[in-house]
């Protein structure tokens, strides 16, 4: 096959180029034509004649039509923005922000929708990640060891085999109540005398053995023969310091007097320091009269607080302070001189 | 001329299927390759031109229907057309479509040339 020369290549290639044919048809026809003219070489023709054959055959007309047939072609695929900017300036920005407005209009209402829903999720998401705490579980565990308490088991008292104290026969003897007159019940009359000969004056009227003379109480709950004849019982052991009657010592202030002159010795140690003063004595005077805890709250030394404590407890019973006549305890103070002549 | 015009006018409608039935025959044709094939096999009855054939060619392409491959032969740049998959079963269908044509045409014609014989 005999090949066309390059310069009659370039010769068909400005023809076309001349009539205006789309650069991208070019190289297609180019080869076309080209060809077509070897073909026509190898037949023997002319080249001038067959270039003449050539314009012929591809008029301006023809190569016109294919170009806007191309044109046309291409125009379907084009987008109005393409056809906007034809023949304009495409590097200036709009072209761009124009052909990419479609996909950053997909892109942000895509990002905006995902946004929202992550805002109206949120408080959802966030409870499912961090779930509330169940009424049912175990914040921490605490353990616990035995504590071996004993109870020290104290010896019980043996089982004091007790016999039933013989109950006198009593009467029933009530102090009589002062009352109004119409408030005055008849039925508790004292009794009579002949009826106390064999019985014991008591609460209750009750059948026992008659002329029982010996009756122990429980010692601290004995009435002293003061608190019987005022016909009221002591109350709870208490001590007082300042009562209605202050306990006395019996004989009155003269014989406690003679009686201290007559026991109290001088100490030796002090009589010879030549000491003097008063030694303060305090002592309890029980409800039964008794002297108790005595001691020297303020002395003078030298023997003589002992001395003076000694005197005190001494003493023979007092006559008990009372509260509401009743015997009660009383803390006493005596103060007692000593005095060189 | 006059007769070349008429086979034209014919040719035009037909242009598709007989461009896609040519590629189905052969793996890979270009353009002027196209037209000899043509021109050989009808004793020059029916002469494409390139006006008309390569707006059809760049159409099917644009369809999808072909695919190209460009060559450099004796430093020229050539244009090889192929068919695609679709372009396989397209080119199938639009030659049993012409058949049928062609069979209804030459029932038409027949009682004519009938008439005329």
């Amino acid at each position: 096959m005999k090949r066309l020369q390059e310069n009659r290549i370039d010769q068909i290639s400005k023809y076309l180029q001349a009539n205006k044919l789309d650069p991208e048809l070019l190289p297609e026809i180019l080869d076309h034509l080209a060809c077509e003219a070897e073909e026509n070489l190898w037949d023997g023709k002319p080249f001038e004649q067959i270039y003449q054959d050539m314009v012929k055959a591809a008029d301006a007309q023809t190569l016109l039509n294919l170009s806007v047939d191309h044109q046309n072609l291409l125009a379907m695929e084009k987008s109005l923005n393409d056809i906007v900017f034809e023949n304009r300036n495409k590097s200036y920005g709009a072209y761009d922000l124009r052909k990419g407005y479609g996909q950053t209009i997909q892109r942000s209402v895509v990002m905006g929708v995902a946004f929202f829903l992550l805002l109206v999720m949120f408080p959802k998401l966030y409870a499912k990640l961090i779930p509330d705490p169940k009424p049912d579980d175990i914040a921490w565990s605490v353990e616990a060891k035995p504590v071996d308490i004993r109870v020290e088991e104290l010896p019980k008292p043996p089982p004091v085999d007790e016999e039933i104290a013989p109950t006198p026969k009593t009467v029933k003897s009530l102090t009589p109540e002062v009352l109004p007159d119409n408030q005055v019940e008849i039925e508790n009359l004292p009794p009579a005398i002949d009826e106390l000969d064999h019985a014991q004056p008591s609460t209750e009227t009750a059948d026992g053995i008659e002329n029982l003379d010996v009756i122990v109480p429980p010692v601290e709950n004995a009435p002293t023969a003061k608190s019987e004849a005022t016909g009221a019982e002591p109350k709870k052991e208490e001590t007082f310091i300042v009562v209605e009657q202050s306990p006395q010592y019996a004989g009155g202030n003269e014989a406690m007097a003679s009686f201290l002159r007559k026991n109290l010795k001088y100490p030796r140690p002090a009589s010879q320091a030549g000491i003097q003063g008063k030694v303060y004595v305090q002592f309890t005077v029980g409800s039964d009269g008794k002297i108790e805890n005595a001691s020297a709250i303020k002395g003078i030394g030298f023997g003589c607080d002992e001395e003076a404590v000694r005197v005190v407890s001494m003493m023979k019973d007092w006559m008990p302070g009372k509260q509401a006549g009743v015997p009660v305890r009383v803390r006493f103070t005596l103060p007692i001189a000593f005095q060189l002549d | 001329m006059e007769n070349n015009t008429t086979s034209n006018e014919y040719v035009r409608g037909t242009l598709k299927t007989i461009v896609l039935n040519l590629l189905a025959e052969h793996d890979r044709m270009y353009g002027y390759e196209i037209t000899q094939e043509v021109k050989d096999r009808t004793g020059g009855a029916i002469a494409l031109t390139f006006g008309a054939l390569y707006p059809v060619l760049h159409k099917l392409e644009q369809e999808g229907l072909l695919l190209t491959e460009s060559v450099e032969v004796d430093g020229r740049l050539r244009k090889y057309y192929s068919l695609t998959h679709r372009g396989n079963e397209t080119a199938r269908a639009k030659t049993n479509d012409l058949e049928r044509f062609l069979d209804a045409v030459r029932l038409l014609l027949a009682p004519r040339n009938l008439a005329t014989e």
